[in-house]
């Protein structure tokens, strides 16, 4: 298994117990994993050879001392609180906790029953793909363009890099505003198109629109890594293919991406824990879930039951649902697709 | 600051042993305004400090209401609540069977303060008291009113708006073809409480069984089988025809009216000081309309904010909360508080008050509200609405009025929907607090 190696656990979760706080704080580090990913082969044949261990010394003393204090912020912003939604999720109980009732899995039967739950599922999914494949393609497209560009590459990664810069809710509120249909100028131009565009009133522009927020938002995290990945393409076999007369677009498609598999790889995950967990702030100032629960999804309806309807047993049923759909999306894709990358150079 | 002070005091005070250097009791007050309404809030805590010198009221903002209530929660489960916490009207039950409040008129009256609680305006007094005793203290009561345009109304040659929504509907269709304004009313925010409770409350039809909620809490809610259906096809109808807009998130109904492009609007009459500072047009206000087939039409109901006293604090600072919403409650601050915010007096006698100065000759349509609440008897559809969860089957609700916007259900069966969830909801509450009383015990 390189897979743990490979692709930064850490990182991949650390969204998940962060926006189960609310506190907006940091975001996966994009640039440390880059390296990580590209050095995967290295670092497997390090393993293999037990240098790592050697390293450290006999006993488990210091590396144990060394993993506290991350171990210990697991622990604490990790482990309990998912202990306690666990915990939670079996429990009736009043917002004071004076009143508490156990309740087997009454919360969960209910959800699982409720139309209004499937709805929200049915939305992530639909939401969550979209997003991936908008962001994925248009990450590429334009890791691709920076490769061509010769003069003024380094303004150009920047204006890219830009939007990862503005903070969720206030692109949320900046994409609502251009496409508001009395006052927003895009929506205007889509009005003077003939379409009828209002995502106040109509669930699939409302769809459309949080969806578009997202991928934008999130398109720059992509395309680092996909520029990084490029880089590691080896100018040799580029040139070569270019001497037997392949353009550039054949020796992308035919040669750069097979390569940046196992960066492509990365960025699904990544993309898929974002849409699940991160664009709670977007959906926040773009919709609030609306109209008619159409952009309302799992991790939205987790925090309006719990925080605003009070329903603190649904709202931990929902967190423990939440994250179980994230693992086994996690899984089934280092089980089916982890195969299909190619790590080698 | 205030903090300090009072630590220094105390350190004083402890250090002497004596002498008249008395520490003063400083008490929290958790509120949810913000912008003017803070301002103004805080103006009312500081006259409150400086008209004695025995307590301090420290009044501290913890964002809108959920948050408010989200962040008492939390301190009550860590045992360090405030004093005193502003909570909006739809978490009545939610705290009266909380069991970690004390009942207002129970502490008011144990500190020996006499507040006229009779004399509170009637559905200000049923919604917030149990059994007829205050449970919390009426802070910021509103009620909706209907604010309207009125060069767009004379121009298409209207005095004012119609009373009855039938009128209205055709005033407002004139007034669109005659090209006066493209928008004839923009949907409200909270729809759900002006134009679905306030409108069942006016028009006499029931909410929910068992008085709404008031007699126990089986109660169920029934407005699929009222006047809300047609009420929720004519608002389906105007949004189809153009005649209402939605603002959409990230800009506000208020913001269409006030700019002129939208020729009414129903909202709270705690916006006047909104609407008088951003209005570029002549604009004015009266009742909400109702249905020309209900006459006389009843009063309507409360929004807004009650104080409530938490649990587990000490009898000196019980002091200080009973000392402090004895002042609130006095005519005086009723009739400041009236005109610095909009929201209405709470009492009778405030009312008066503000009459007797001549107050409403200047501002004519701040009456409005209070004559709207105070007008017939209250029955048991207009008193007001006691359902338990109240944040989410509103919630649940507005959802599927949106669906019937969007043309993906019919009236009818989207309000049944709706009912059909707001039970399940109902029902969950009832379980968690079957056998519950309210807290009745003294501090």
């Amino acid at each position: 298994m390189t897979l743990r190696l490979s692709i930064p656990w850490r990182e991949a979760r650390a969204p998940v117990l962060q926006r189960r706080h609310g506190g907006g704080g940091s975001k996966a580090v994009p640039v440390a994993s880059a390296g990580r990913s590209r050095a995967s082969g290295k670092t497997r044949r390090r393993e293999e050879a037990g240098l790592k261990r050697a390293n450290f010394g006999d006993g488990p003393g210091l590396p144990t001392l060394l993993l506290l204090p991350q171990l210990l912020i697991l622990l604490f912003f990790f482990f309990i609180p998912s202990l306690r939604a666990l915990m939670q999720s079996v429990l009736l109980s009043d917002p004071f906790g004076t009143n508490v009732q156990f309740v087997w899995f009454d919360n969960f039967k209910a959800l699982l029953a409720s139309s209004d739950y499937r709805q929200s599922i049915a939305v992530t999914f639909w939401f969550t793909l979209a997003q991936n494949v908008l962001t994925l393609g248009s990450a590429l497209v334009l890791a691709f363009a920076t490769d061509r560009i010769v003069r003024g590459r380094s303004a150009y990664r920047t204006i890219i890099l830009l939007p990862y810069a503005i903070a969720p809710a206030i692109a949320g509120i900046l994409w609502a505003f251009l496409f508001n249909p009395a006052v927003g100028p895009l929506a205007q131009v889509l009005h003077s198109f003939g379409v009828a565009w209002d995502p106040n009133l109509n669930p699939t522009d409302a769809l459309i629109l949080v969806t578009l927020a997202a991928s934008w938002k999130h398109i720059c995290y992509d395309y680092i890594f996909l520029v990084v990945g490029l880089l590691a393409v080896p100018v040799s076999l580029m040139e070569a293919a270019a001497v037997d007369g392949a353009g550039p677009i054949r020796r992308f498609v035919s040669i750069a991406l097979p390569m940046l598999g196992p960066t492509i790889f990365f960025l699904t995950v990544m993309n898929f824990i974002y849409g699940f967990f991160e664009t709670f702030a977007i959906i926040d100032a773009v919709t609030k879930g609306g109209p008619a629960g159409a952009t309302n999804i799992l991790v939205y309806k987790v925090f309006v039951d719990g925080f605003v309807n009070l329903d603190l047993g649904s709202s931990a049923a929902q967190s423990v649902l939440l994250m179980s759909f994230a693992l086994i999306c996690t899984l089934l894709q280092f089980r089916y697709f982890d195969r299909k990358v190619n790590y080698g150079v | 600051m205030g903090r300090k002070v009072a630590f220094i005091a105390a350190l004083f005070g402890a250090l002497a042993l004596v002498g008249p250097a008395q520490a003063r009791v400083e008490v929290q007050w958790w509120h949810a305004m913000s912008g003017v309404l803070a301002d103004r809030l805080n103006e009312l805590v500081e006259k409150f400090n400086t008209s004695q010198d025995k307590y301090t009221v420290v009044a501290v903002a913890k964002g809108n209401y959920d948050e408010v209530t989200n962040g008492v929660i939390a301190a009550y489960r860590a045992k360090r609540p405030p004093e005193m916490v502003q909570i909006a009207e739809r978490g009545y039950m939610t705290m009266l069977l909380s069991g970690a409040i004390v009942p207002v008129q129970d502490l008011v009256e144990q500190k020996g303060y006499k507040i006229d609680f009779a004399d509170f305006i009637k559905p200000v007094a049923s919604f917030w008291s149990y059994k007829g005793r205050m449970s919390a203290m009426p802070f910021n009561s509103s009620t909706p009113i209907f604010w309207y345009n009125k060069d767009h109304f004379q121009k298409a040659g209207f005095d004012k708006p119609a009373d009855t929504w039938q009128e209205l509907e055709r005033q407002l269709y004139a007034i669109k073809s005659k090209g006066i304004s493209e928008c004839g009313t923009v949907l409200p925010g909270d729809f759900y409480w002006s134009l679905l409770e306030n409108y069942s409350a006016i028009n006499n039809q029931p909410y929910g069984t068992l008085a709404n909620g008031f007699e126990g809490l089986g109660t169920e809610f029934i407005y699929n089988k009222t006047k809300v259906v047609s009420q929720v096809a004519r608002l389906k109808k105007w949004l189809d025809d153009g005649l209402m807009q939605i603002a959409g998130q990230g800009f506000s109904p208020e913001q269409l009216f006030t700019s002129g492009r939208c020729s009414t609007f129903v909202n709270s009459t705690a916006s006047h000081g909104n609407i008088e500072r951003n209005a570029t047009i002549k604009w004015s206000a009266t009742f909400l309309p109702h249905e020309s087939d209900i006459n006389p039409p009843l009063n309507s109901t409360i929004g807004g904010g009650a104080i409530w006293i938490m649990k587990g604090h000490t009898p000196e600072r019980y002091e200080a909360v009973a000392a402090f919403l004895d002042f609130v409650a006095q005519p005086e601050t009723q009739v400041w508080w009236h005109g610095a915010t909009g929201y209405v007096p709470a009492t009778n006698r405030a009312y008066a008050l503000a009459r007797e100065r001549g107050y409403y000759k200047d501002h004519p349509t701040r009456e409005i509200a209070v004559l709207q609440l105070s007008r017939g008897t209250p029955n048991e559809n207009s008193r007001g609405f006691r359902f338990g969860n109240f944040v989410q089957t509103m919630l649940a609700q507005r959802q599927e009025v949106e669906a019937v916007f969007a043309g993906q259900k019919l009236p009818q069966q989207a309000m049944d929907d709706a009912v059909k969830r707001g039970n399940e909801i109902l029902r969950q509450f009832e379980k968690l607090n079957a056998g519950k009383t309210p807290e009745t015990e003294r501090p």
